[in-house]
Order: C-alpha cells, then sequence, then structure tokens
C-alpha cells in the first residue's frame, strides 16, 4: 500500500518541486521569500498515517536535496523531512480535533516549517556551514513562518480534496 | 493521538533514517554517484528555469519594486501618467534596455582589465529554504565555464561559481554568509579579507594592525593564484563605517558592496584574465558634483549723479 501511495503521489510532487524550482525562484519577496514545496509536504504528511508521513519526507526530502542550491551534505533535508513527516502525520493521527479544524492545521505547519528550518540551520551548523549574520538568520524565520500562515489557507482545500481525490478516503478518518 | 505504531511502521520509519544517515555519510565522502544525481537534477531543471525566467521574470521585477516602493515612488508616479499602452511597452522596453546597461557595463569594466569574458542571464535566484544565496545562470560547461571562476557586473564583483552543469551554473554571492574574499583597499593598498554576511553589506578585517581604514575606502579583490577563483582588481564596495574597538587586533570595517543584487539580470563569468593586474584601473569614478547656476550682477555707477 505504501509504495502504491508513494508512486501515486511522486507525479505531484514533481510537478510542486519544478513549480519551486523554476517559478518561485524566480520572485525576490520579502525575507528570501517561501518554500511551496515544503508547506505542501507538510500539509500532504499531515493528511496521511504516521508511516506515510514518513515515507512523503523521504521523498520530499531527497528531492529537496537535489535542489541545486541547497547547501548541505545529501540526505540532511532527507532526514530532516523523515522526523517532520512522521512528527506532524503522527501528532493528528486519529485526532479529529486536530484535523477537523483547520486553523489547528495551519498553525502546526506554519511553525513546523520554522522548527524544520530551524533543525537544518543547527544541522548544518554541526556539519560545518557558515549561517550568517543572526540578524538574517531570525528575519528569515520569521518570514518563512509568515509565507507559511498565508500560503497554508490558500493550499490546504485543494490538498485535501486531492488527497480525497487519489486515496479515496476522508483525510483524518 | 496514536499510542504507538506497528512493528511494520517502525521498521519502515527505522530504514528511511538508516538511509537517509547512509546519503551524508556517502556525500561527506565524496561519493561520485551524489554528485551526479544533483547535476542530472540541474541539466533536467534548466530548461524550464529558462522558460520560467523568461516569463515570470517581469513579475518578479515587479514585486521587487513593490517591496521598494518608497524608492521607487517617484518613477511610479511617472509612469502613472502614462497610458496602459504606453506603459505595457515601456516595461518590455524597460527590461531590454537594463539588460543591456548592464551588458554594456559588464562589458566596459571587462574590456578595461582585459579580462575574457562570457556573458550570461541569471535563471534562477537562491533557494529560500536554505541560508544560502546563490544564483543560477545560464551559461554552463559548454560555454566555458568552469568551477572557481569569478562572475561579474559592470558594478564590480558578483560571486564564484560554485558549481558549473552542461548549460547552467551555480553561483556563490558575495553576499552569503560563507562567502570569503582576499580585498585591498584602492590606493593604500592595505590587505584584508572581506566576508559576506547574508545582506548587501559585509565585514573588511585588516590583516595589519598597523593599517587604518577610513569612510570613502575603495575595496577591490586581491585576486587568487593563477586567477581562481578571484581575478584581481575587480571593485567590491566602499567602507561605510569603521569599528574602532580598543581591544580589537585588527581593524574591521562594513563596507557597502557595489553590485544590486535585488536588480541581477546579466552577468559575466571571467574565463581567462590578463597576465598584469589591472591595480587600481577598476576603482568606479566618483560622481562629478552637479554645477550650481550662479548669478553675477555687475553694478556700473552712473557717471553723472542724478538729482
Amino acid at each position: 500500500m505504501f509504495a502504491r501511495r508513494f508512486f501515486i503521489s511522486f507525479p505531484i510532487f514533481a510537478f510542486i518541486y519544478i513549480l519551486q524550482e523554476s517559478v518561485v525562484s524566480q520572485f525576490k519577496i520579502f525575507g528570501g521569500g517561501f518554500s511551496l514545496f515544503l508547506i505542501f509536504a507538510l500539509l500532504w504528511s499531515a493528511l496521511g498515517t504516521p508511516e506515510m508521513g514518513a515515507l512523503t519526507g523521504f521523498g520530499a526530502g531527497l528531492m529537496m536535496d537535489l535542489s541545486q542550491s541547497t547547501s548541505g551534505p545529501m540526505g540532511q533535508w532527507t532526514l530532516i523531512m523523515i522526523l517532520a513527516g512522521f512528527t506532524i502525520s503522527y501528532l493528528g493521527y486519529g485526532d479529529d480535533n486536530f484535523r477537523g479544524n483547520p486553523i489547528s492545521l495551519i498553525f502546526t505547519i506554519a511553525a513546523g516549517v520554522v522548527i524544520i528550518r530551524l533543525i537544518y540551520l543547527i544541522l548544518g551548523l554541526l556539519l560545518g556551514s557558515d549561517v550568517g549574520s543572526t540578524w538574517s538568520v531570525i528575519i528569515s524565520l520569521f518570514s518563512s513562518a509568515f509565507w507559511s500562515a498565508v500560503l497554508s489557507p490558500l493550499l490546504l482545500p485543494a490538498v485535501t480534496r486531492v488527497h480525497e481525490a487519489l486515496f479515496d478516503v476522508k483525510s483524518g478518518k | 493521538m496514536r499510542s504507538g505504531g506497528d512493528n511494520r511502521g517502525r521498521l519502515l520509519l527505522i530504514s528511511l533514517i538508516v538511509t537517509a544517515l547512509l546519503l551524508i555519510t556517502l556525500d561527506l565522502r565524496g561519493v561520485q554517484v551524489i554528485t551526479g544525481l544533483r547535476n542530472g537534477t540541474q541539466s533536467a531543471l534548466s530548461p524550464f528555469q529558462s522558460v520560467a525566467a523568461t516569463i515570470f521574470r517581469p513579475v518578479g521585477n515587479f514585486l521587487s519594486d513593490v517591496t521598494q516602493l518608497g524608492r521607487t515612488r517617484g518613477e511610479i508616479e511617472r509612469l502613472k501618467a502614462e497610458n496602459e499602452k504606453l506603459r505595457r511597452t515601456l516595461i518590455d522596453r524597460k527590461n531590454a534596455d537594463a539588460d543591456l546597461a548592464q551588458l554594456k557595463s559588464v562589458l566596459d569594466l571587462a574590456g578595461t582589465a582585459k579580462y575574457k569574458v562570457v556573458n550570461a542571464k541569471v535563471i534562477s535566484l537562491g533557494s529560500a529554504s536554505s541560508f544560502t544565496q546563490t544564483i543560477t545562470i545560464d551559461a554552463g560547461t559548454n560555454n566555458g565555464v568552469r568551477q572557481n571562476m569569478t562572475v561579474i557586473t559592470g558594478l564590480g564583483l558578483v560571486g564564484v561559481v560554485k558549481i558549473a552543469y552542461p548549460n547552467s551554473a551555480l553561483v556563490q554571492l558575495v553576499t552569503d554568509p560563507a562567502f570569503k574574499v582576499g580585498a585591498r583597499v584602492a590606493g593604500s593598498q592595505q590587505i584584508g579579507i572581506l566576508s559576506g554576511q547574508g545582506t548587501n553589506k559585509a565585514v573588511l578585517q585588516l590583516l595589519d594592525n598597523q593599517t587604518t581604514l577610513k569612510v570613502g575606502d575603495v575595496i577591490l579583490a586581491r585576486g587568487s593564484v593563477n586567477n581562481r577563483p578571484f581575478v584581481p582588481g575587480v571593485p567590491l564596495g566602499q567602507v561605510t563605517a569603521v569599528d574602532n574597538a580598543a581591544g580589537a587586533v585588527t581593524q574591521t570595517a562594513d563596507v557597502k558592496l557595489y553590485v544590486k543584487f535585488s536588480a541581477l539580470s546579466v552577468v559575466a563569468v571571467v574565463v581567462a584574465a590578463p597576465k598584469d593586474d589591472p591595480r587600481d584601473a577598476l576603482v568606479p569614478k566618483a560622481p562629478l558634483p552637479k554645477p550650481v547656476p550662479t548669478v553675477t550682477i555687475y553694478a556700473q555707477p552712473s557717471e553723472t549723479p542724478t538729482p
């Protein structure tokens, strides 16, 4: 079942990935912009089981690692996204109060994006990467929270519908 | 919340984590397959990026202008007066003119220093999720671009080629926090190290504690052995503030970089440099003072006094 779901999800992730790398990266906006792919991957993970969330995180992280602008070693995003995907779906699995309430989901995604980037930063520091001035890091994290909070409500209905249509189950049930 | 996963789930999670750790280990050990995967992905993505750059760059420029509304208010007011058709034509024309001006300016700089350059268009800005500052250009190994080549515009140093793909290249910008370049002060020839800070300002640290800096000093690249990664003499920026802390071993200064990184569209990769160091030949000329109109009144007394 995992393999089937994984391969069904792959074209959608590939499309969002190309969109992120080709189109979103053209815009220079406040705080360095946003990662549509990261927000989408977290929303997708949140709608599945913890195992599927981890597998989604694995695939998404692998694609993020393949991005030419990723500074860390191959596998750094993969590791973080496996744990992020698992955690975010584990948080809401079987909890209708969590998944039935879009506000809590959006808040979790916005906080999740910031935490994930912070972990990436810390892991990068441990692996010897430079991160720049504290001010630019703070601005970057703040803006990613802002953009995630803005974009998640816009993406959530579409992602939920596509997820339901593909897997023929009510998300969160 | 779920009380716990089944064994299959745990096994899957552990397998995925082990795979990720294996990938990190392989990459840190420099296994070529991993590098090949990234190169392959970039080669596959570069046509999409080129098309997207053509279609969406005007929109991106518009958004960039919106974020700098205060500075461009005058220009916006002027454009408001024109009709819709003329405005559209003007935007298209402005895009082409800006590219042309940047190209002319970079060729002027390269010509003065006798650099052999390959011109390239910026097709993508860096990732929003990583803390790096990079751009992707549409020239790669097929055009003679190699790793560790200097990238410039007409205003000065843009960065250095980090990875060269067949038809594109990833350029690490001077503003990247990990970026460091040997620098010297034009005129006094004091040397130091300029480090990116993630913003349009960089920090210069002098190597000699006997020398001093002053606001307005022009900073140039010092150059590397065999001109890679840096050719000598490329303008970097101008000192805007000097840190004269009593306890500091050497002097440090804030440097405002010449290049406008928010408006990069055309750059040049220096593929060969002359044997002679251009020294201070590339120091930007100071703006000429605007002449103030003066009015001279000649008073001539009349020969015969009037009653």
